[in-house]
């Protein structure tokens, strides 16, 4: 078919609709429908999704692992008042990811890559892809480690993921996608469950919010749960698979309050698993020998020593469950950033056959994750937490540029940044950017010997 | 002459639904939401020298703290 024969349509000379268009148009009459007429629960049904998905797939197994782990090294104290900053943080970026998505009906990578060159765009699906590819990694980690409580092994634990990927991808639909992958989500849940069947004393969670001091130990091991606890909040795949996802989903401008909604909903929720991840954690206190105690037999097996059976099955559960979502979302992070800085068909809407280099991508980057963790002897703690630093350490190049284009008012029109959004967005770039060095500095010295750990 | 900015290959845009649905389904997507919009590259921006600088130091910055992180992991491995 000529480009001609697309553009000359009997309709007003618009071009033929694809099958996307036709996909994402159904999804969006029925906004238009609840919206004419003023069903706000149904309406606000309709347009979660993105937001709710980028906050809870970041509760992924690395972070509830990370979580845990400062629980059970330091208590409740400094790092309960922590995860609502950090997610406060991540709120402040994602908005600005899904407001640019909704507006330009484009991901990140498209955006970077045609904006401000070809360099920015690979550099930014290069970092996306190295990160994406070591927390899968990590992802299929915490779902062996969730197994290994039952007895299961990392072939099942393998099995499973790329089951639930090719399981999701069926569908040939958006829609189905992500409700599917919301209704997983759900489960993140779990890790509260595991913090209430601890019984923490309620006083001890309330005064953990009056910010202890920093705690004490070795510096080393602070700064690497530190980072590794930001990594668990804002990462370079969040902010692809959101703008994407959002554009994806034909969200527009009349949407952005609704997709605040969703975003701040998703970090609420997020936050408050991610608490309860770290008060069971804080549960294994005076009970373990540092963090690396909790590696080989798992975090959930130490849990029901201490604290019963029924916690370490629940968080065990809770990692299968991070871990399954959190490889759907970042599978699909890194299928959106090949598509679009490839320059091909990049949605749920195309069918395989139509959005090969999306669909393969999908599932390729799954399978080469999911073949590492078949390695045996794999440090697989240390993997999860090193995961979450470098998407820290990586992590500013992009927030520069979310930043850049949620200021394009050439792109943004009226939807750009506020001031106070320009001064928190600057505060968070500098906040991520400097405790990542801060680890990724001071460990190298230590590591060559130039400094005393 | 102007160059002409180089366009991406379109998908396969088979039509899939008759003309009256296809107005009926025009009728609830924005123009530039089309797929057929999405795939035209919006214009380049032009960064000032500044910008370009700053960039360049971050993303150098950003490539020598992920070196040393992985240095360290592998170091420790050992």
């Amino acid at each position: 078919m000529s480009t001609q024969d697309l553009t000359a349509s009997p309709l007003l000379r618009q071009p033929l609709l694809s099958d996307e268009d036709v996909a994402r148009s159904r999804d969006r009459s029925r906004v238009h429908l609840a919206r004419h007429h003023d069903r706000r629960w149904h309406l606000l049904w309709l347009l979660v999704g993105p937001g709710i998905l980028a906050m809870l797939g970041e509760n992924d197994g690395p972070s509830m692992i990370a979580y845990a782990s400062d629980g059970a090294q330091y208590g409740l104290g400094f790092f309960i008042p922590l995860i609502p900053i950090l997610f406060a943080m991540a709120f402040v970026v994602q908005e600005m990811c899904m407001r640019v998505g909704a507006v330009t009906h484009r991901g990140y990578g498209e955006l970077v890559l045609q904006r401000y060159g070809r360099v920015w765009g690979w550099f930014g699906a290069g970092d996306l892809c190295l990160t994406n590819l070591i927390t899968l990694i990590a992802e299929f980690v915490a779902i062996r480690v969730g197994l290994a409580y039952f007895h299961l092994g990392a072939g099942v634990a393998v099995a499973l993921g790329l089951i639930l990927v090719l399981f999701t991808l069926s569908g040939g639909r958006y829609w189905r996608w992500e409700r599917t992958v919301l209704g997983l989500a759900l489960f993140n849940g779990l890790f509260l469950v595991a913090a209430i069947l601890v019984k923490p004393h309620l006083g001890a969670v309330a005064g953990a919010f009056s910010f202890t001091p920093l705690p004490g130990g070795s510096l080393n091991t602070l700064l690497l749960l530190l980072a590794s606890t930001i990594g668990a909040t804002v990462t370079p795949w969040m902010i692809f698979f959101q703008q994407s996802a959002s554009a994806d989903k034909g969200m527009t401008p009349k949407d952005v309050a609704h997709g605040r909604y969703d975003t701040a909903l998703g970090a609420v929720l997020a936050a408050t698993f991610g608490i309860g991840a770290l008060v069971a954690g804080a549960s294994l206190l005076h009970h373990g020998s540092g963090i690396e105690a909790f590696a080989g037999a798992g975090i959930p097996a130490a849990l029901a020593r201490v604290s019963g059976g029924a916690v370490g099955t629940v968080f065990a559960l809770g990692l299968i469950e991070a871990g399954a979502v959190a490889i759907l979302t970042i599978s699909a992070s890194t299928a959106y950033a090949a598509g679009e800085c490839i320059g091909v068909s990049h949605s749920f809407n195309s069918s395989p056959r139509k959005a090969a280099v999306f669909y393969a991508a999908n599932i390729g980057v799954a399978l080469i994750a999911a073949v590492v963790i078949l390695i045996p002897g794999a440090p697989l703690l240390s993997i999860a937490l090193n995961a979450n630093v470098l998407a820290t350490v990586l992590l500013p190049v992009s927030l520069v540029f979310v930043l850049t284009l949620a200021n394009d008012r050439a792109l943004m029109g009226r939807w750009v940044n506020r001031r106070s959004t320009n001064l928190i967005g600057i505060a968070v770039i500098v906040f991520v950017g400097v405790c990542g060095a801060a680890y990724g500095i001071d460990s190298f010295l230590q590591t060559v010997h130039l400094i005393g750990s | 002459m102007t160059a002409v900015p180089e366009t991406p290959p379109l998908p396969d845009r088979t039509p899939v639904a008759d003309v009256p649905e296809q107005e009926e389904l025009f009728m609830h997507l924005e123009h530039d939401q089309l797929v057929a919009q999405t795939f035209r590259p919006v214009p380049p921006a032009l960064l000032g020298r500044r910008a370009v600088i700053g960039l360049w130091a971050l993303r150098i910055f950003a490539v020598l703290v992920s070196l040393m992180v992985i240095y360290t992991f592998i170091a420790r491995l050992h």
